[in-house]
């Protein structure tokens, strides 16, 4: 990917999560939250998406992210009030943000009056003055019209010092800058080495340097400035790029730049000849430095000092060491002094700062790693287990004894495989944060559209699950979320009636248990109405009218197909789908999902999820020879059937009695092919099913070998799609093993069985 | 000898900017994300400039110079604080704490390797 690319994809993510701090941020301020620290954040968030959208373009972006910055910023300096009515509209500004985010991320846009609408909202609360000051900067929003340039960066000074053009022909201006460094400038680590270099970088310079004021060496402070230097710059460049050289150092320093003119140019001066007295004499300042002065002075009128007098490279870091700074400055005259040379070179100082390429090194908590790459090794551990089990069998098989050396290293393997296999597991594991964080916005959206008052609680955001699982919590969650707002709360009026708080909580939770995720959504409204949730299933025809149901049998009527109580279908739970959905994509998780109840105070729906879709828990059956493994979550009870339990209706197709319902019996050899002739009953094992439909079925085995944890292989990636048949795996002794696809296989059933369908109740 | 400059920003965008325009100039990048572990860094790692933004948790630009200056063996090392152009009373308060100079955001890798030459010897 190109790596501007891959940087706005960094920031889309990024976007993201600083949307969820700014989300909660401003519900901490919602809750009463309102110190500075958390304000802080919540102004840094906005701050950071609208930097970011800065660096890309995004100008509608940048737009709204402005107006919110600047009203955040209001708050945090005390000049707006954070009252309730206040986060309000800042929390629907977040959700405008988040719109626009979106909206940019997709090359979309925003619906214009809902962006504007917030955007009036946030002026007002700006106040009219500050709102002006908005409008006025029009600079600062041009500062972001800032045009993605191609990262192609010059090699550190190699290529500008190429780039300085040879001052001479008739674009060529001489330049006198005087430049005297105050102290300050040396306190914040700015040199006047690395300035002259730059200067060098725009055209030729002669520098002088007038070291007058260096006192002897015991007088000597290190953090004064001693130095003046003057400047002869031929350059093609304008007054505004010298000054840029200048830029971090002018408030610190005395800077006079003025333009040469007249035959008073550079060239006309000889360049070999003896330097004046008053220039400077590197010898001489060493001398005196030293105290030595009068012996040494004398020779230096002579004969000039050692020009290029080895000094430390240009590159030396220390910023207040005056002895680099000589030596510098030396150097700088040193370069200058072959005038004659067109294009005197700057190089070496450059060229001595060019650092080599290398790579970096930046070390960070987390990494991001292509998701692919992580697939491949979860694929790889999932081998790794299965030749580790293959291999203890074999050696169990050959007859060496359990204390034998290789077997205990055996052992020692298999415990450090397994400990692979969990640690790779972990790394797919995310918060549910994720999608947590997308939940606020839901509930408010639906508490404005039914006009109930909410207040959402979440808990357990940081409950750890399988990516795979994550992204598909989010669909049952809305669900269960709407219907609980919908169905479950009373309106205001009503809940004031009842003496309960006018608003009302949904609490959403995460929590782990027994290996499985628990997904809870719970809320303090009027409970199931039980004897409405009956007469619908009776009217229905889902349940017989005299049959005898538990309370939580008939609560969890609401989850068969076609049942829905609202009397109109609503806005948000209607749309034609209902609980049944819920269940069932909850189910094809390897999920289950129920509710309990309690009239007036309340329902709690609890989905259980598998952590990971990697692996699954499976029961090892037999049939027809072949090893089979059906899939725990689907399984009920197995039994082990009674001749006279078994009634064959038509031809083949069988249905046994369990208790008071029949269901039908599949025989899975014969449902799968693997042989003609018909099973008999009394000699094998039932197991009941359940399908994701809520469907039930008993499905007829050999044996029943054993539960285990086995790692799922696609058909459809290695083989293609075989009917009844979900996936398959590699048990220990290598042998392939088919997953059961017990909802194709209950659903064929049926089909052929439907009459009997609405005699089965939950 | 490769140059090492320590980038200090909460936003891994302007972070992952920073590195890559530097490290293809040819500098190696040590990454922070605020100034606590900014100046942690700086301590274990040493740097030869810091880079740091102004808003950030825990510990801001400010505190990341002051910080920087009060440590002997870093006062002589260049910071630059990342600014926008309408913050001039944010820049000189970074300069007065002992800011070396400033890259304003949103930078172009030119200007902003540029600025590090300026101030890297």
């Amino acid at each position: 990917m190109d790596p501007f690319e891959s940087i706005k994809a960094t920031f889309f993510q990024e976007c993201e999560e600083l949307l969820t701090d700014l989300e909660s941020g401003l519900l901490a301020m919602e809750r009463g939250e309102k110190d500075s620290e958390t304000i802080n954040a919540v102004f840094r968030a906005v701050h950071s998406v609208k930097g970011g959208a800065g660096a890309f373009g995004l100008e509608e972006l940048i737009r709204f992210a402005h107006v919110f910055e600047t009203a955040l910023d209001l708050i945090r300096s005390g000049k707006i009030e954070p009252t309730d009515e206040v986060v309000k509209i800042l929390l629907r500004a977040n959700d405008v943000l988040a719109d626009h985010v979106q909206a940019a991320r997709s090359d979309g846009s925003v619906e214009h009056s809902r962006s504007a609408a917030m955007l009036d909202e946030l002026q007002t609360l700006i106040g009219a003055e500050a709102a002006a000051a908005l409008e006025d900067g029009g600079d600062d929003e041009d500062d972001f019209g800032f045009t993605p340039v191609q990262m192609v960066v010059e090699d550190g000074g190699e290529a500008p010092a190429a780039e300085a053009e040879p001052p001479t022909g008739p674009g060529a201006r001489v330049w006198r800058i005087e430049f005297q460094p105050k102290p300050e400038m040396y306190v914040k680590a700015n040199e006047a080495g690395l300035v002259l270099r730059e200067l060098a970088r725009l055209g030729s310079t002669e520098v002088d340097v007038d070291g007058a004021e260096v006192p002897p060496l015991d007088q000597l402070m290190a953090e004064h400035a001693y130095l003046r230097w003057t400047i002869k710059l031929t350059t093609d460049q304008d007054e505004a790029a010298i000054r840029e050289v200048f830029e971090f150092v002018e408030d610190d320093c005395v800077l006079t730049i003025t333009e040469e003119t007249g035959g008073e140019t550079f060239e006309d001066e000889p360049p070999a000849v003896v330097p004046p007295q008053d220039e400077f004499d590197p010898a001489a300042l060493l001398a005196r430095l030293t105290g030595a002065a009068p012996a040494a002075e004398a020779p230096a009128a002579e004969a000039p000092p050692e020009p290029a007098a080895p000094a430390p490279p240009a590159a030396e870091p220390e910023g207040m060491d005056v002895a680099g700074l000589i030596a510098m400055a030396q150097k700088a005259t040193t370069d200058a002094e072959p005038a004659a040379e067109p294009a005197p070179k700057a190089a070496p100082a450059a060229a001595a700062s060019a650092p080599p390429s290398s790579t970096a090194s930046a070390p960070a908590a987390t990494i991001r790693v292509d998701l692919d790459r992580v697939d491949r090794l979860i694929n790889a551990v999932g081998e790794l287990v299965i030749q580790q089990a293959m291999l203890s069998q074999r050696v169990i098989e050959s007859g060496l004894a359990r204390s034998s050396a290789v077997a205990l290293g055996l052992e020692d393997l298999e415990l450090l495989t397994r400990e692979i296999q969990d640690s790779v597991m972990a790394i797919r594991a995310q918060p549910v944060k994720s999608v947590f964080q997308r939940m606020p916005r839901l509930v408010r959206e639906c508490a404005d559209m039914t006009g109930k008052k909410v207040r959402l609680v979440m808990e357990g955001e940081n409950t750890e699950v399988d990516k795979t699982v994550i992204e598909r919590l989010s669909d049952p969650i809305t669900h269960m979320l709407r219907n609980a707002i919908d169905h479950g709360l009373e309106t205001p009026a009503d809940r004031e009636m009842e003496g309960k708080p006018v608003e009302g909580t949904v609490r959403l939770a995460a929590l782990h248990r027994g290996g499985r995720i628990v997904i809870e959504v719970s809320d303090d409204g009027r409970g199931i109405n039980r004897e409405r949730v009956r007469n619908i299933a009776v009217s229905k025809g889902l349940i017989a009218e005299d049959a005898v149901l538990t309370e939580d049998e008939t609560d969890n009527l609401i989850f068969l197909p076609g049942f829905s109580t609202a009397e109109t279908i609503s806005d948000l739970s209607g749309r034609g789908v209902g609980m049944d959905v819920v269940k069932r994509s909850v189910l094809a998780l390897g999920g289950r999902i129920s509710i309990s109840s309690e009239p007036g105070k309340g329902s709690k729906f609890s989905m259980s999820l598998p952590l990971t879709l990697a692996v699954l828990d499976g029961m090892v059956v037999t049939s027809a020879e072949q090893t089979l493994v059906a899939p725990l979550s689907n399984i009920v009870e197995s039994l082990t059937p009674k001749a006279e339990e078994v009634h064959y209706i038509g031809g083949q197709d069988a249905v046994i009695r369990i208790r008071d319902t029949f269901v039908p019996l599949i025989d899975v050899g014969r449902a799968l092919g693997f042989r003609d002739t018909p099973l008999n009953a009394a000699d094998s094992v039932a197991i009941l099913v359940e399908s994701e439909g809520g469907g039930k079925a008993a499905l007829l085995v050999d044996a029943i070998q054993g539960q285990r944890q086995v790692v799922i292989k696609s058909l459809e990636a290695n083989y293609q799609h075989v009917e009844g048949v979900a996936a398959a795996t590699i048990l220990g002794d290598g042998r392939v093993a088919l997953i059961l696809d017990v909802d194709a296989l209950v659903t064929t059933s049926r089909r052929k069985s439907a009459p009997r369908e609405k005699r089965m109740a939950v | 000898m490769t140059k090492t400059v320590l980038t200090i920003d909460d936003s891994r965008t302007m972070r992952e900017m920073l590195s890559m325009a530097l490290v293809q100039a040819g500098y190696r990048v040590i990454q922070a994300v605020d100034g606590v572990e900014g100046l942690e860094i700086l301590k274990s790692e040493g740097a030869d400039v810091v880079i740091t933004d102004i808003n950030m948790p825990r510990l801001d630009g400010f505190g990341v110079i002051e910080g920087v200056r009060a440590n002997p063996d870093h006062r002589a090392t260049p910071i630059l604080v990342l600014t926008t152009e309408s913050d001039v009373a944010k820049k000189e308060r970074a300069r007065q704490a002992g800011a070396t100079g400033w890259i304003v955001k949103p930078f172009n890798p030119v200007k902003l390797v540029d600025a590090v030459r300026r101030v890297a010897a």
